[in-house]
């Protein structure tokens, strides 16, 4: 077990977003979290990466308690996340957006006198390759299209050597091409990296369709977790979520 | 496609270094040719230069405007004042104990400053400026109040103004390039990512209020050593020297010439040093020909001059490029 979440509850005022969700995540799985608009998917990944304190709950990662650790620490530990909205560097190149993420994972970043420009190259080049954006490494981030910064947005991730990823709807707002290349290169960088990958997303058949695991979100409540057809065949999944039509 | 090595952190400049060792030479003949009230206001350029990229750190590279700089410019003047009149030191120690000290006290400043982004971060910096100017304005035992302090003296063999010269220029030399290598160091490079976004940066595992208060403290003691080697010059401190209105100069230098550039601050303290010494002797009304200057920058190029120029001459390669890929 990588990464576990133990009654962990957020609440927004009134709002209770988040509603004793206990859940561990195995090393080197793909697991999905589902539910509606609302469903507290975006908030649980909050709590797991420090952006939100949790209102009570523990978080554990590899067996240590993060509950109250800063969303940096938790980054340093291997817990690295994408956001909804996609977030790059606007004025950065692409290559030297990697090479951040790279520069803050190795810890050199408290380096004052060597050029940047020395660091990682070979290590920049393997990522930009990986997720097809060599040929666009001088471009500046603002210039790229839509699809091709959500794959950068992972390329910087990559560049933190995560063990555990979270994807905020990595393919929100793709084509079904770059979908499907997206959610191939996921399943590939799984494989060979061995990153843990938690996700979050909208299109059924692409959650179906790679997560090795499902895990339902409704109203803030855990409601299913299991192997897809498990979560498939749940009557209560069929009722909130997936209308009957699975 | 792009060569590999040619791709990376924007650092063209040296490549085409030519320019600059072009422009050492000017400086270093610049005694014999120009005459010694020209030979001053080149001094003052080359201070303010300094003061005006130790400003730049932390506002085209780290992208947070502090309006309180001229504290730590101000506060490096007046410990060499002060060190070399009531205690007789060291001139060269105090240059050194001017510059820690602006640093130390960038220290206690930055500490609650770096929390604030934004408007924020500019209100606090501009108000502990102001604190440090009253401290220094009131404390008259101390400090000589508004009398300031004057004799203060460099070493007889820095008396000319031809040696002195040098000496600024090249505490300025070996400071431009100290920050130069740390803009495109990797912590260079964390400062640009935080000023592009702070969140994603936070999430790569960046302790943004840490690295903030480094940049602070550096940008503070080149901002100190910048007042405390131009003290002895002018012989005299006063307590303008820390008050907002001086803290404006930077920023203003910055934008004239461009913020996003290394070497646009540099522009505009000249082109502002300059232009206010040639413009004094027909009027005072200076300001307004400088606020005239500052509009027409920032509606004709926004970005500042030096950038306009990158732009200007990155779209005139590119053309050439596409010619040359033509024919």
């Amino acid at each position: 077990m990588l990464l576990q979440t133990q009654s962990i509850t957020k609440e927004f005022g009134k709002l209770r977003a988040v509603n004793h969700v206990s859940l561990d995540i195995n090393k080197g799985d793909i697991h999905a979290i589902i539910g509606p608009n609302g469903a507290g998917k975006t908030t649980y990944f909050n709590l797991i990466t420090g952006y939100h304190p949790a209102t009570s709950g523990k978080v554990l990662f590899k067996g240590k308690e993060i509950t109250h650790q800063p969303a940096y620490t938790r980054c340093t530990l291997g817990i690295t996340r994408s956001f909804q909205i996609t977030s790059i560097y606007p004025k950065f190149t692409v290559y030297e957006s990697v090479l951040m993420a790279l520069l803050s994972h190795r810890k050199v970043t408290l380096k004052f006198f060597s050029s940047a420009n020395k660091f990682f190259k070979e290590k920049v080049w393997n990522i930009l390759e990986d997720v097809e954006l060599a040929n666009q490494a001088d471009t500046l981030g603002d210039s790229i299209s839509h699809g091709d910064k959500k794959r950068l947005e992972l390329a910087i991730t990559l560049g933190t050597e995560p063990e555990l990823l979270l994807l905020d709807e990595p393919t929100c707002g793709m084509s079904s091409d770059e979908t499907e290349s997206t959610m191939a290169l996921i399943q590939k960088l799984s494989a060979e990296r061995g990153i843990t990958i938690l996700f979050t997303e909208h299109d059924m058949s692409v959650v179906f369709g790679i997560a090795k695991r499902i895990s339902v979100l409704h109203q803030g409540t855990l409601i299913a977790d299991g192997s897809p057809q498990a979560v498939r065949a749940s009557e209560e999944v069929q009722k909130v979520y997936l209308g009957g039509t699975a | 496609m792009m060569q590999r090595s040619e791709v990376g952190v924007n650092n063209s400049a040296v490549k085409r270094g030519w320019w600059l060792i072009l422009l050492i030479i000017a400086f270093l003949i610049a005694p014999f040719v120009i005459s010694k009230f020209y030979l001053t206001i080149l001094c003052e350029a080359l201070v303010m230069s300094l003061f005006a990229i130790s400003f730049n750190l932390l506002f085209g590279y780290m992208g947070q405007l502090s309006f309180g700089q001229a504290a730590f410019y101000g506060l490096g003047g007046y410990v060499v004042a002060m060190l070399v009149t009531k205690l007789q030191f060291n001139f060269w120690l105090s240059l050194a104990a001017g510059t820690g000290m602006a640093g130390l006290v960038g220290l206690i400043v930055g500490y609650f400053c770096v929390r604030l982004r934004g408007i924020y971060f500019s209100i606090l910096t501009l108000a502990f400026g102001q604190l440090i100017f009253v401290i220094i304005f009131k404390w008259h035992k101390f400090t000589g109040g508004d009398d300031g302090i004057q004799g203060v003296f460099p070493p007889e063999y820095l008396r000319s103004i031809e040696a002195y010269y040098y000496l600024i220029f090249f505490v300025c030399a070996i400071s431009a390039f100290i920050l130069w290598r740390i803009v495109n160091s990797p912590f260079g490079q964390t400062l640009k990512a935080m000023r592009e976004n702070p969140e994603r940066t936070e999430f790569l595992g960046i302790h943004i209020a840490r690295y903030q208060l480094i940049a602070f403290v550096i940008a503070a003691a080149f901002a100190g050593l910048a007042g405390a080697v131009w003290v002895p010059f002018y012989r005299s401190v006063a307590p303008s020297y820390l008050t907002w209105i001086k803290s404006g100069e930077p920023v203003m230098a910055a934008i004239l010439g461009g913020p996003s550039t290394f070497f646009g601050p540099v522009l505009g303290m000249f082109i502002m040093t300059f232009v206010h010494s040639y413009i004094l002797g027909f009027t005072h009304f200076w300001p307004v020909i400088m606020g005239t200057i500052i509009l027409i920058i920032i509606f004709v190029l926004p970005g500042g001059i030096l950038e306009f120029a990158k732009v200007k001459i990155t779209e005139r390669r590119e053309k050439a490029n596409i010619a040359k890929g033509q024919t």
